[in-house]
Order: C-alpha cells, then sequence, then structure tokens
C-alpha cells in the first residue's frame, strides 16, 4: 500500500494534518512507526486502530507537537513542523485525560474554552468562553456536576471532562486517545454525537485512536490499522472495512 | 543495605570519638545536670505568666494573664511566625514556579533555584543578626528574616511538589495553546494547591518555633525575654518559658496535623481525631477490634 493511497483529495480547503516521511518514536535507533504520506481533511473522521505499544498514542502526541518526530514534516494546520499548536486549534483529550483532579468540572472545561475563545491569557474573561463551556458540558450531561470536583467523579464521566473540554475550544481538530473507554453503551453513543456533529457541522477534523477495531469501524470514515511489530510497520488502510459515518 | 548501615554508624562513631577528647565530660555533664536542675532550674518561676507591674493590666482579673510577659512574647512571636509565612508564600510560589524544571529551561530554572538556595542557606537566626543591623531591634527585623528564610524553605518544598505533578495535564495544556502564564495559574496552582497549602502550614509551624530563638538577637518575641533572664542567670524563669514554648508548640503541632488532613488525597488517609493524636496507633487499633470495626 503506497503513501499516495493514505492522501485525500483536497476540496476547498487543504488538509488540516498532512505527514510526509515521517517516522515516529523516542529514539532513532528504535522507530515506532513510518509513514509515507497521510492527510485528513476537514469534517474527516479517522480512526487509528492497533494492539497496544506499537505507537498509536506517540503518533497523536506527534501531531500535537508533545514529540518530535524522528524525521520527515509533521503539518497541523497549516504550520509545518510547529513546535506547539497555536492556541485552541487542537482539541486533545490524552488517554490519561490530563484533568486538574482538585479543580471543579467547570474549571476544567473552561481552560478549553479559553484557549478556543480568549485570544490571549491577558484578555479579560470571555461570556462567549463561557457560553461555549456550559453547552459542552451540557452536551456531555454534566450540568449536575458542574461545581463537582473531578477527582469525585467516575472514571467514565472525567472522560467526559476531558471531551467537553476539547469540545469547548471549537478547535479545527481533535485527537483523542481511547476517549470512549469506561462508557456505557448509552453514553457512548451521546458522546460520541455530539462529537461528530461538532465535527461535521464545523468541518473540523477528529483523529481518533481507537484499540476496539469494530468500534473504530463503526464511528470512522477511514480506519487506519499499525501492524504489529516495531520495526519498519507502515500504515496501511483497509479499505474493505471503510464505513460511511 | 544493612552492611552500609552499619559502615555508617561505625564511621560517625569513629568521627566522633575524633571530636571528642575526654569522654570524662559526659559522665561529669549528667552529675552537672542534676546540680543545675535542682539548684537553678527546678522549680519554674511562673510569675512569667502574671502581669506586668507595668504597663498597668487593664484585662479582666480571670484573664491577667494576657498582661504577662510569656503570653505578650509568645503572641508577638506567633504574629511574627504569621506574617513571615504568609508574605514568604506570596514571594516564593513565583520563584518556584519559574524554579520547577518541568515548567521551565534550565537558564530559566536554575538561576531562581540558586535565588532559593542563597535565601534559606543561612538559618533563620542569622538573618535577623543581619536586619537587626539594618532596621533595629524589633518584631520587624524578626519579620524580615524568617520572610527570607521562608521564601527559600518554601520555596524549594513547593517547586519539588510542582515538579511532583502528573505530566498529563501539562501535555493537555501544551496541545491546547495556553500560555506558560495560565498554565501556571490555571493548572499547576490548582492540581498541586493541597501540596501548596500543607507545606504552608507546616511552615507556620516551623517559624513558630525558630521565632522562639530570634529574640535572643533582638529581633522581638518571647526569645528576647528568655535572653534577658539568661543574662540575670535567673533560670528558673528560662525554664518557665521553655516549658510553655514546649506546650504551645504540640498544641500547634496538633492543629497542623488537622489543618493539613484537610488537604490530603481523599482516600489516602482520614482525617485524624484528636484522641488519635495522642494515643498510640497500637491502642487505638486494639480498640476498634473491640468494637467490631
Amino acid at each position: 500500500m503506497t503513501g499516495e493511497d493514505l492522501a485525500v483529495k483536497d476540496g476547498e480547503h487543504g488538509p488540516i494534518i498532512r505527514l510526509h516521511n515521517i517516522v515516529i518514536g523516542y529514539e532513532s535507533e528504535d522507530p515506532l512507526v513510518k509513514i509515507p504520506n497521510l492527510e485528513i481533511s476537514p469534517g474527516e473522521i479517522v480512526a487509528i486502530a492497533g494492539p497496544s505499544g506499537v505507537g498509536k498514542t506517540t503518533l497523536l502526541r506527534t501531531i500535537a507537537g508533545l514529540v518530535k518526530p524522528l524525521s520527515g514534516t509533521v503539518e497541523v494546520c497549516g504550520k509545518v513542523n510547529p513546535s506547539l499548536p497555536s492556541r485552541g486549534e487542537v482539541g486533545y483529550v490524552p488517554q490519561r485525560l490530563g484533568l486538574i483532579r482538585h479543580a471543579s468540572v467547570m474549571h476544567n472545561v473552561m481552560l478549553g474554552a479559553n484557549a478556543g475563545h480568549k485570544p490571549h491569557w491577558y484578555f479579560p474573561p470571555s461570556s462567549t468562553a463561557k457560553e461555549h463551556a456550559l453547552e459542552a458540558i451540557s452536551s456531555m450531561g454534566l450540568m449536575d456536576k458542574i461545581e463537582e470536583p473531578v477527582r469525585r467523579l467516575s472514571g467514565g464521566q472525567q472522560r467526559r471532562v476531558a471531551t467537553a473540554r476539547a469540545l469547548a475550544q471549537s478547535p479545527k481538530l481533535i485527537m483523542a486517545d481511547e476517549f470512549l473507554s469506561e462508557l456505557d453503551e448509552g453514553t457512548m453513543q451521546t458522546v460520541l454525537a455530539s462529537v461528530i456533529d461538532y465535527v461535521r457541522s464545523s468541518s473540523a477534523a477528529l483523529l481518533v485512536v481507537e484499540h476496539d477495531i469494530s468500534r473504530a469501524k463503526s464511528m470512522a470514515d477511514r480506519l487506519l490499522v499499525i501492524d504489529d511489530g516495531r520495526v519498519n510497520p507502515f500504515i496501511t488502510e483497509t479499505t474493505a472495512m471503510e464505513v460511511k459515518v | 543495605m544493612g552492611i552500609v548501615a552499619l559502615m555508617t554508624v561505625l564511621m560517625s562513631l569513629l568521627i566522633m570519638d575524633g571530636m571528642v577528647d575526654d569522654w570524662g565530660r559526659l559522665s561529669g555533664g549528667l552529675d552537672n545536670l542534676v546540680v543545675f536542675f535542682h539548684q537553678s532550674l527546678w522549680p519554674p518561676d511562673w510569675s512569667v505568666i502574671e502581669p506586668q507591674a507595668y504597663p498597668v493590666c487593664t484585662a479582666h482579673p480571670a484573664l491577667d494573664f494576657t498582661c504577662s510577659t510569656a503570653w505578650i512574647g509568645m503572641i508577638e512571636t506567633l504574629k511574627i511566625a504569621f506574617v513571615s509565612t504568609v508574605f514568604g508564600m506570596i514571594i516564593s510560589l513565583p520563584f518556584s514556579l519559574l524554579a520547577a524544571r518541568n515548567l521551565n529551561p534550565r537558564w530559566i530554572s536554575y538561576p531562581s533555584r540558586f535565588i532559593l538556595s542563597a535565601s534559606r542557606s543561612l538559618p533563620s537566626i542569622i538573618w535577623a543578626i543581619f536586619f537587626v543591623i539594618l532596621v533595629g531591634f524589633g518584631p520587624l527585623s524578626g519579620t524580615l528574616a524568617m520572610t527570607v528564610y521562608t521564601v527559600g524553605y518554601l520555596g524549594k518544598l513547593q517547586y519539588e511538589s510542582i515538579e511532583g505533578m502528573s505530566k498529563t495535564p501539562l501535555y493537555a495544556s501544551d496541545a491546547m495553546g495556553l500560555s506558560k502564564f495560565e498554565t501556571a495559574v490555571n493548572v499547576v496552582i490548582p492540581e498541586c494547591a493541597n501540596d501548596l497549602i500543607s507545606h504552608a502550614i507546616f511552615m507556620f509551624e516551623y517559624n513558630f518555633r525558630h521565632g522562639t530563638i530570634i529574640g535572643i538577637v533582638g529581633a522581638g518575641g518571647i526569645g528576647y525575654y528568655i535572653n534577658l533572664y539568661l543574662k540575670f542567670l535567673q533560670y528558673d524563669k528560662v525554664i518557665a518559658y521553655l516549658i510553655i514554648i514546649f506546650f504551645v508548640v504540640i498544641i500547634l503541632d496538633m492543629i497542623s496535623i488537622y489543618a493539613r488532613s484537610f488537604f490530603n488525597e481523599e482516600g489516602d488517609s482520614s482525617s485524624p481525631s484528636w484522641f488519635g493524636v495522642f494515643v498510640p496507633e497500637i491502642l487505638t487499633s486494639g480498640l476498634r477490634r473491640l468494637r467490631g470495626q
């Protein structure tokens, strides 16, 4: 499978993510993933699946600018090899959530809202940011927990807070690492519907890491499977598993 | 590990033997202590908790101890400890945020650490001597001295807590594109708040203990009276002050334990009861078993 197959024809807008000849990993002697070419367009939902330890999370961190690629080019929202994303452009839901456990749900979600709707840190508090934060919390069904410290919530509720934080940003790109774990079926469908609704309506992109291939199939426009094996693995696109959402 | 511990103890004994020229002084010292105790120290002179002759005490007779030198000195020491802790924390927090290696590059964190090290390099009593020379005798010099020391000591505790925090909130903050200032104020401080508050409470208790002696160099507090009566060789008054300090430190320690319990992780420990503070764990666990808990 060649790299060109992973590129998507551009429409009116350039791709949100463009990876070219990148090698991802923490040590050059031990690369995790090599990607000849990958593009993700606005409004697209791409899932990355694969067993534990193959580099899925590292791929997300590399795109987020938290880890430098060993080689190659990462372009996110038009910026090439950014040290970190621009303010509010990337909504990141890490696997371990990255929530402030002693702060309330509102405080955590407002971080995302301020990143997306307050141009600079020294600007006064923004009512727009607060509206987006409340909207995101409501879409995740957490209005009754809004002042609750996050540490008192269940794992599933905390995961929803992290997702609300990303949505409140109104980002161009949402990257979520196992964001549907620990959710019951009904809650999972609600959360997924809110995120997909945002992605489609705002022409953002969603890049999801999911270890469950069947779940990944059901949510994504495209599914990319990282093969097991740490030496010279390639992203392969399994066209037979494409499912239109 | 056992051999290392044994070697360490043996080395310590050898070094101590080298420092002491006459071990007979130790046994002689015990005899001296007994004589000193009976002739000079005991019984304590409790006139230190009686109201002073001047200024005239206007308090209610049941509260006339509030006009005593012990009370006045103790309250002054508490005030010095409190003010220096508060101002020390206000000044140390920005430095500790700069000094944390997980937040800043080396060229920022190392100079900040240097400043914090420098301010705690001298004990607070040495700083007190310096400030007495600078601003004169009294509680102001004591407060300034304890504040400087607090900045260094508390700053170190703070940046170590900050460096120990989970990295994931910082990753999320970076990915969102938040500024360093926003990350510090809205992510780091809330995440570390429990530790920061706990350290501050500990620092207050620490400052009180050290504040009792800075008066010896004229920097205010109960140490002034201790030094005064030491010079007059009135050791029975000195021991009375020391007993009072001992009990106040115990009470402060208990309050500190109780207050800090509110800032522990829920589920890691429960708030201690006053009973549990006084009674050893071996007895409390036995009582719980009897009650069937």
